[in-house]
């Protein structure tokens, strides 16, 4: 029998919830690079797992701190300040020293996402902007590195780091590997680069689990094949080279900082594909996707107004006729 | 076979199979009812009764003069116990007749009194009035205001979608009363004067479709039209936009719609008022639920309390458990048993700890579009989500909070488990006030 005591419970409308939380999506992402990741030990061995090591850690530490000092909970079972960590380890070669990559790191969780305002509200992508400060900071490190440098651990021989990256080798004009050798595997420049394969077997993942849509990396993608045939070039290189896969289904269609609807989405990819074009061909070619995708973040407030939909309510122009 | 429907939406777990087989049957009637004086969107009735009156089965207790009202029954013979105030279904306590049953018999005598093939349409709207018939899918208009005659209406439009989660009730009448339905619809469409009928049913219910179908097959002025099985398909505007293919605008009315949409239930019921007199004493309810030892659709008397029904289904542990009255998706949990069934009742549905939970930690939106892609109203529930919650009502405005139908969807496929719809409620209030200032 049913008694008066039982606590019910109350809670307003809808009382059914899908599955997917935040934390499944984010997990879901650190899966899809593990791929690339292995690629990477695989040629790296241990400089590139103590990297990824090394951003994990300071990433967790960056964002306890920095819950700490705001007296908000920890919110690391949502696997973003890990997810930001891989992301940011992601983007240095194997030998950068490691207290870039943490100071990276410690700008990405710390700066370009807690103090926004935490998951969610950060305008650029924290892992991009985390990346790209260090470029900034460059002579500022040109003179700190050289305190830190005892600090380096030697972590055996690498031989395959010493020669120039398959980016700079297109942009010097230098003979290229085969096509497919860069598309399956190949050493050279930041961890990330080393499959674009590995990327998009992560990224299909993505596409299965309905984390992403086509709309930004197809937009991004097509515009710098087009772009880069018009100019003469081999878009395949282009592709296959530098940040442009992880840029395209990793970095670009990042949640928060891309665009809500799918106009929106193909306006943003294709002013990012523009933006690389230009970076790639006129300027300097390392971090042209990062600086692109930064750039264009900075839009989608401006992009998201442009392109609302009409309600389903908004009453339809009348035609002339009537 | 075509099947239409409109954009947005989604699939939802449908939980029917637990009833979608099981006829109607009847539940023994409880020892009290609780009939509460305003069960439709309007004015309330005033009390035709006092305390120690006492009553018959199908008597009317509470009445008003005003035009957007219907009359409330009694749905028990016995003794008027109190007229005051009661916990009712929407929640907060309001005016209610509270009958204890007597020893005799108690049911409804259903006698033909008027001959269903030769009924005065005059006649017809009266009884609909009279019988305080009234939306029994959920938006609970007074029927009798909707069956006037209207030339610009050519279109009754019988709404069998039936989209909520664990519903079956409109599923099993159309199965079971396919003939009064389509008489009904015959009734009421010549009531309002319109051209056609058309029964809109989700292809989840092929057997309704098909029941429905025998019945019409030799009529051009009735069709079936198949519905795809998404949510909220069943809702007035996305049924008028997938059955017809007519926008619907914010504000407007039947008139300038062409189109009247009835519920399934509410068509039978005037059917029944008409030729047996029997006003809305009564409805099938779907009582559905995991932990549910007899589900099933029931016909119970409105103002039962719900406590009865689910100990007469064999309810046994209710701890942390939630008990909606109405579909899982747009229903009202409710903090005790002593709560009445309603006109506009669809069902009791009882959703164990493990389906549901008490107030769900959410965190900020991350933007990943979800609620956008599903809108089906085409608005941004992440934008009004984030406006609402600071209560930055004039943003929220902006991004056309007012449209919203509180389906439920944004926050059903939400990850970060954010109370969208709730904070769309507790907006809409705010924003009404400041659009009538601004006037």
């Amino acid at each position: 029998m049913v008694s008066d005591t039982q606590k019910l419970i109350i809670s307003p409308s809808p009382h059914l919830k899908a599955k997917d939380t935040v934390s499944s999506a984010m997990r879901d992402v650190f899966i899809a690079l593990i791929p690339v990741t292995a690629v990477a030990i695989y040629f790296y061995h241990a400089y590139a797992a103590f990297l990824i090591g090394v951003c994990l850690v300071t990433a967790v530490l960056t964002e306890l701190l920095f819950k700490k000092l705001q007296k908000k909970k920890p919110a690391l079972h949502d696997w973003s300040a890990l997810l930001t960590g891989l992301f940011v380890a992601l983007l240095f070669t194997a030998t950068s020293p490691w207290w870039k990559a943490a100071i990276a790191t410690f700008i990405a969780v710390g700066i370009a996402k807690e103090l926004m305002g935490g998951l969610g509200w950060n305008r650029f992508n924290p892992a991009l902007f985390g990346r790209v400060s260090l470029i900034i900071l460059a002579p500022f490190f040109a003179y700190v590195d050289s305190w830190f440098a005892p600090l380096a651990p030697y972590l055996g021989a690498v031989d395959v780091t010493t020669q120039a990256t398959p980016l700079a080798m297109l942009h010097a004009g230098m003979e290229m590997p085969p096509l497919g050798q860069l598309f399956l595997a190949f050493p050279g420049g930041a961890l990330s680069e080393v499959s674009p394969f590995a990327l998009l077997l992560g990224a299909a993942y993505l596409f299965y689990r309905k984390h992403i849509t086509w709309h930004i990396p197809v937009s991004i993608l097509a515009v710098v094949a087009v772009l880069t045939l018009i100019a003469g070039q081999n878009p395949l290189y282009h592709l296959f080279t530098g940040g442009m896969m992880i840029g395209a289904f990793f970095m670009a269609t990042d949640w928060v900082s891309s665009p809500t609807s799918d106009k929106g989405k193909l306006i943003f990819g294709a002013c990012i594909g523009i933006l690389i074009v230009i970076f790639r061909l006129g300027l300097s070619p390392t971090e042209g996707v990062a600086f692109s995708i930064l750039i264009m973040n900075a839009f989608v407030p401006f992009i998201d107004k442009a392109m609302k939909r009409p309600s389903f309510s908004e009453p339809k122009k009348q035609s002339q006729a009537s | 076979m075509e099947v239409k429907t409109f954009q947005g939406g989604a699939h939802i777990p449908h939980y029917k199979s637990y009833t979608e087989d099981k006829p109607i049957t009847r539940l023994s009637p409880p020892k009290e009812v609780i009939v509460p004086l305003l069960q439709h969107m309007g004015s309330p009735c005033e009390p035709l009764v006092k305390e120690g009156d006492k009553v018959e089965i199908g008597q009317k207790i509470g009445d008003s003069e005003e035009m957007f009202s219907a009359p409330v029954h009694a749905s028990i013979s016995g003794t008027v116990k109190e007229v005051g105030k009661r916990t009712v279904p929407t929640g907060g306590e309001d005016d209610c007749i509270v009958i204890e049953a007597d020893d005799g018999p108690q049911e409804f005598e259903m006698k033909q009194i008027r001959d269903p093939e030769n009924i005065d349409l005059e006649e017809y709207r009266k009884c609909v009035r009279e019988g305080g018939l009234t939306g029994m899918g959920g938006a609970a208009l007074p029927t009798h205001v909707q069956v006037k005659f209207n030339e610009k209406v050519d279109t009754l439009l019988l709404n069998g979608a039936e989209c909520e989660p664990f519903l079956t009730c409109d599923h099993r009448i159309m199965l079971e009363k396919a003939e009064q339905l389509v008489k009904g619809a015959d009734l009421m469409m010549r009531s309002i004067g319109a051209k056609r009928t058309l029964f809109g049913i989700e292809v989840n219910k092929p057997d309704a479709i098909e029941a429905v179908n025998e019945l019409i097959k030799d009529r051009d002025d009735m069709e079936v039209v198949s519905l795809a099985v998404k949510y909220p398909q069943g809702f007035k505007s996305h049924l008028i936009k997938a059955a017809t293919g007519r926008d619907v605008p914010r504000g407007a009315r039947s008139a300038e719609l062409g189109c009247i949409v009835r519920n399934v239930g509410t068509t039978v019921a005037s059917y029944e008022a008409c030729v047996y007199g029997k006003p809305l004493i009564e409805r099938v309810i779907t009582v559905s639920g995991p932990k549910v030892a007899n589900p099933g659709n029931y016909i119970v008397r409105i103002g039962t309390p719900v406590g009865h029904i689910l100990a007469e289904c064999g309810v046994e542990d209710l701890e942390n458990h939630k008990v909606v009255l109405g579909g899982p998706m747009t229903g009202l949990a409710q903090p005790h048993l002593d709560v009445p069934i309603v006109k506009s009742t669809t069902g009791v549905i009882v959703l164990p700890p493990e389906m549901t939970r008490e107030w769900m930690e959410y965190t900020d939106c991350v933007r990943c579009d979800k609620c956008v892609e599903h809108c089906p109203m085409m608005l941004y529930p992440n934008q009004i989500s984030v406006y609402a919650e600071a209560k930055m009502y004039d943003a929220a405005e902006e991004w056309d909070l007012m449209d919203c139908i509180e389906c439920g969807i944004c926050s059903y496929v939400c990850p970060a488990a954010r109370p969208i719809v709730h904070w769309v409620q507790r907006a809409k209030p705010e924003i009404q006030k400041r659009q009538r200032s601004r006037k």
